[in-house]
């Protein structure tokens, strides 16, 4: 008989949950309806209290891509850490709560009902970070945690502003609300999203086990404020050069940082926040739709890379860096496919899934006009992607093996490569097939020639360039450059922060003393200093004290008879 | 009502006369009080009313917590047979009880300060005779001159009154519009030491940290609340001196309210940690009594009954590492994910409503008090940004500082009681419970 297994039944659950939510997708699709269910829950002085819910295509949509990449990561961890021990169950109760969280975020468009599922997000990945026991991870998890909170502050604040409006869910109001919430929604989804000032917490947050970052820190968490925004979606209030000049500023900072870290895990990490940068850029200039369809694409094959990038690390005794990792195709040519397929999927290769998407964002974006520096630093973007790309291709592939020399190791037939399998089959097809089914806004471009073949031109310009830095970086490269892993000192400053906290407590806590000075200490050393001054008297010889009294007396009647 | 007082005076003849099985009767009849009470009809103006003694809903919920969390005190305790004099103890624990029913249940504001300061004395001998160090007697005389030196003006102030109106009904003086600056502070001080408002919160750590686990219980969660029953009270019947002049307390306690959370961040002891932390969340709820409306009041409210539940239930949990480690110190309390796993869940679920995590009361609660703050003074919607980052700054410091790390004591384990973990789902389920029940509040 077959053992019962607790993750496969999780696994194959939700599974089942996300092929039912891809069905109401089709119908809602085709039949062009959307539900929207609304209860009451309680009024306060005429405040009403709703619980809502929304289910149409953006919703199913999301929510069966979201489901199957978490249903697939279960599949994954089976093999991954093993199935029977404590630590495991822990680990498969998270991404359940996690799961259930991505629930609440998306079925309800309700801001109060969002903020309901957007801060147990931070709170679970915060749980998902730590899962490791080192003062590494305990780090990473504050800063994920904190930072996480600030935007649940920022909708915290938006939801009390709304209040005026009398009521919390937002479809329809959407044009009555000022600009100023907008700005604190967009701000505040700024947080999950991990955007430039607060993108310290992505490439911190890969402490947490690989499965954990696949699903995490590539599909769900940074997608959610991707999708706050999606939904709270309004022309005027986003079309904001700031925002666009932040968007662009994250691909450029995450895109260079890239090529100088050595890092996997981190290095894919940055690619995530370099595609949510593009992401966003294309939200700002309004190409709602699109940016979802990236969206969900990017969250496919970055689960994938993530996956395989486990593997890697799996294998060769938990060692992240990509130098070791040299020429792993000898060995596990599968997986090493794998992860090169889901590579040239993120460089937008045209016919796998990352082109559909990639390739009118792009073009819209050349229609746009908005100064030839954007365009210059954004095509420039584009071939540093594709270098940091190549340097992957060339150190899992090219470069020999710097690892022990007596080593084996090769793709059994296990649950890990049937999950690989599955996202890679996924992450060549699912753009186009998307792609038949929803009705994405067609824009009609039309460009001269030597325009269309600029991202063309430029992601070759970037494969060969990226080449020729890795053959001779050790020429090209040295320390001195160290200071680009850190996303520009984002990273140190965070880490300042630290320091300066502990500073402060130690200076802080003098600084306490004062309430208790003009308070009860200081009183009582008040009473003590009297009460010795009046011991002190009462200890020497009363008859001395009574004589000088006399004295004083007798010169006081004296001068008194003097004076008269 | 009534029948409760008598009640309760035929148990303490119980407890005298069975020195060896007095703590089940203790229990069980507190339990019963719960269930007499809860059949008393209430409205959101006193009813049930007998001997000057009635209840409103304010009133209800402080009963019903103060009466749970007193029969939390035998649970609490891991050898409960074993405490020197039980029955002398278990006497005081059921005399604070009666005294805070007394407390909420009295229409005069006179009969109520004197159970204010009454309250004192066993609260003293709890402390003095089954505390732990011998800084105790350091402890006791904090909480006995600062709250005792507060609450002196307010008796002459409720002298004044009687004076003029020849009673001290409350609603006697509706819109009572006379009286200064002067009047207003001897008024309402008295309750901000108790509160404790930040300034003259000293008393409240030394207490908290001497105190023996049943007495921070109590601290924790019924006596920091009378404070906060008192300024709501006070401020029904002086409504217009209070909305002169109540910016004052409104500007301490949100600066205060931001400067205890940065006292939290440098701590080393865990009850002391916890006990700024409550001095941290009553700021909160003195913003939301002062601006004066239903919504704040009621957020406020909700502060207290969340609070007493949340703050207690962190006190029990830092007994149970104590138990275990006899340290109290954060250095020495690490690791405890490995020590002691499944407590370590319930560390983390106090935590995240202590922070204010959705669906439960604190939540509700936050967003009732920031948008009065929003309409009181829409600036200091600023400082609330800062107020709401550094709890949750102190409290995952709280959380991850003693749950991850290494362990230090390298090959022990341990298990967990079952008595523990039903003392902390009481502390947890009520908390999800009200939500259910909000329309009651809202008539």
């Amino acid at each position: 008989m077959f053992k019962f297994n607790i993750y496969l039944y999780w696994g194959l659950f939700i599974l089942l949950i996300s092929l039912g939510f891809f069905f109401f997708f089709m119908v809602s699709v085709s039949m062009d309806i959307s539900i929207f269910l609304e209860l009451k829950l309680f009024e306060i002085n005429s405040f009403n209290i709703y619980y809502l819910i929304l289910i149409d295509w953006i919703s199913c949509l999301f929510i069966s891509v979201v489901l199957f990449i978490s249903s697939i990561v279960i599949f994954y961890r089976m093999n991954y850490i093993g199935t029977y021990s404590y630590s495991s169950n822990r680990f498969l109760f998270l991404v359940i709560l996690f799961v259930l969280r991505i629930f609440l975020i998306i079925l309800r468009p309700n801001l109060l009902r969002i903020l309901l599922g957007w801060d147990g997000l931070g709170l679970v990945s915060y749980c998902l970070v730590i899962y490791y026991n080192s003062i590494k991870r305990y780090l990473a998890g504050l800063v994920t945690c904190l930072i996480n909170r600030l935007g649940d502050i920022g909708l915290l604040l938006s939801i009390c502003w709304i209040i005026s409006f009398g009521r919390w869910h937002f479809l329809f109001y959407l044009n009555l609300y000022d600009f100023y919430l907008f700005n604190l929604i967009v701000i505040s989804s700024f947080t999950k999203r991990a955007q430039i000032p607060f993108s310290i917490w992505l490439p911190a947050a890969i402490a947490a086990p690989t499965p954990v970052s696949s699903l995490v820190h590539s599909s769900t968490l940074v997608t959610a404020g991707v999708y706050l925004l999606i939904r709270f979606f309004n022309k005027l209030a986003f079309n904001n050069l700031y925002f666009l000049f932040l968007s662009v500023i994250t691909i450029f900072i995450s895109s260079f940082c890239a090529n100088f870290e050595f890092d996997l895990k981190k290095i894919i990490a940055l690619s995530t926040l370099r595609q949510l940068g593009l992401i966003m850029r294309s939200l700002f200039i309004g190409l709602v739709n699109l940016s979802f369809f990236h969206l969900l694409t990017h969250a496919i094959f970055k689960s994938l890379l993530f996956l395989c990038a486990g593997i890697f690390i799996f294998y060769i005794n938990d060692n992240q860096d990509i130098r070791v990792i040299g020429s792993v195709c000898t060995l596990i040519p599968f997986t090493t496919s794998c992860f090169n397929i889901s590579n040239l999927a993120l460089c937008g290769i045209p016919f796998l899934s990352g082109f559909y998407s990639k390739d009118i964002i792009i073009e819209s974006i050349l229609n746009q006009f908005s100064g030839l520096a954007f365009y210059l630093i954004f095509f420039f973007c584009l071939g540093l992607t594709c270098t940091y790309r190549i340097r992957l291709f060339y150190y899992t592939i090219i470069v020999n093996s710097k690892f022990k020399c007596l080593v084996l190791f090769f793709d059994g037939k296990s649950w890990i490569k049937l999950s690989i399998l599955v996202l890679t089959i996924f992450s060549i097809s699912f753009g186009c097939v998307i792609l038949w089914i929803i009705i994405i806004d067609f824009i009609y471009l039309v460009f001269p020639l030597y325009i269309k073949i600029i991202p063309l031109i430029s992601v070759l310009l970037g494969f060969w360039i990226g080449f020729q830095i890795c053959e001779f970086s050790r020429l090209n490269f040295s320390l001195d450059l160290y200071i680009f892993t850190n996303i520009w000192f984002i990273f140190g400053y965070s880490y300042y922060l630290y320091i300066i906290n502990y500073k402060f407590r130690i200076n802080y806590k003098n600084n306490l003393n004062w309430g208790e000075l003009y308070g009860a200490i200081g009183i009582s050393n008040y009473l003590f200093k009297v009460s010795n001054f009046a011991q002190f008297y009462s200890n020497n010889n009363m008859k001395i004290i009574f004589l000088s009294f006399l004295c004083w007396l007798i010169f006081i009647i004296y001068f008194d008879s003097l004076y008269k | 009502m009534i029948s409760i007082f008598i009640y309760i005076i035929f148990i303490i003849l119980l407890i005298l006369l069975n020195p060896l099985s007095c703590w089940y009767i203790f229990q069980f009849t507190l339990l019963l009080i719960i269930l007499f009470f809860v059949l008393n009809p209430i409205d959101s103006y006193f009813s049930s009313i007998s001997y000057r003694i009635g209840i409103d809903y304010f009133s209800y919920g402080l009963i019903l917590l103060r009466v749970l969390i007193v029969s939390l005190i035998i649970i609490s305790r891991n050898k409960i047979k074993s405490i020197f004099y039980i029955n002398t103890f278990l006497l005081i624990c059921l005399f604070l009880c009666l005294i805070l029913i007394c407390i909420f249940c009295f229409m005069n504001i006179f009969i109520i300060y004197l159970f204010f300061e009454f309250r004192l004395i066993p609260l003293l001998l709890l402390i003095f005779g089954w505390g732990y160090q011998p800084d105790r007697l350091l402890a006791g005389l904090y909480l006995f001159f600062y709250t005792l030196f507060a609450s002196l003006p307010l008796f002459l102030v409720l002298i004044y009154l009687y004076l003029n109106n020849n009673s001290l009904f409350f609603e006697a003086h509706i819109n009572y519009n006379s009286g200064g600056f002067i009047f207003y502070f001897c008024l309402i001080f008295a309750f901000l030491v108790k509160l404790p408002m930040f300034i003259v919160h000293f008393w409240l750590p030394k207490a908290h940290v001497q105190a023996p686990i049943s007495g921070s219980i109590i601290l924790a969660g019924l006596l920091l609340k009378i404070g906060g029953y008192g300024v709501i009270r006070i401020s029904f019947i002086f409504e217009k001196i209070f909305s002169k002049y109540n910016y004052i307390w409104y500007s301490f306690s949100v600066v205060g309210a931001i400067l205890v959370r940065l006292i939290c961040l440098i701590q080393g002891d865990i009850k002391c940690l916890i006990a700024y932390s409550s001095v941290a969340h009553i700021g909160l709820c003195l913003i939301g009594i002062i601006s004066i409306s239903k919504w704040g009041v009621l957020g406020s409210y909700f502060i207290i009954i969340s609070h007493g539940l949340c703050s207690s239930g962190l006190f029990c949990l830092a007994n149970i590492s104590y138990e275990r480690i006899l340290r109290r110190s954060f250095f020495l309390n690490k690791g405890l994910l490995n020590f002691i796993p499944r407590i370590s869940l319930i560390w983390f679920l106090f935590r995240v409503f202590n922070i204010g995590c959705p669906p439960r009361l604190n939540f509700l609660r936050e967003i009732l008090i920031l948008s009065r703050i929003i309409f009181y003074w829409s600036f200091s919607s600023l400082y609330f940004l800062f107020i709401s980052f550094f709890s949750a700054c102190f409290r995952i410091f709280l959380f991850s500082f003693s749950q991850h790390g290494v362990y230090n004591f390298l090959y022990r384990c341990s298990g967990s009681y079952v008595r523990e973990f039903l003392l902390l789902t009481i502390h947890l389920i009520p908390l999800i419970i009200i939500l259910l029940g909000l329309n009651f509040f809202f008539i």
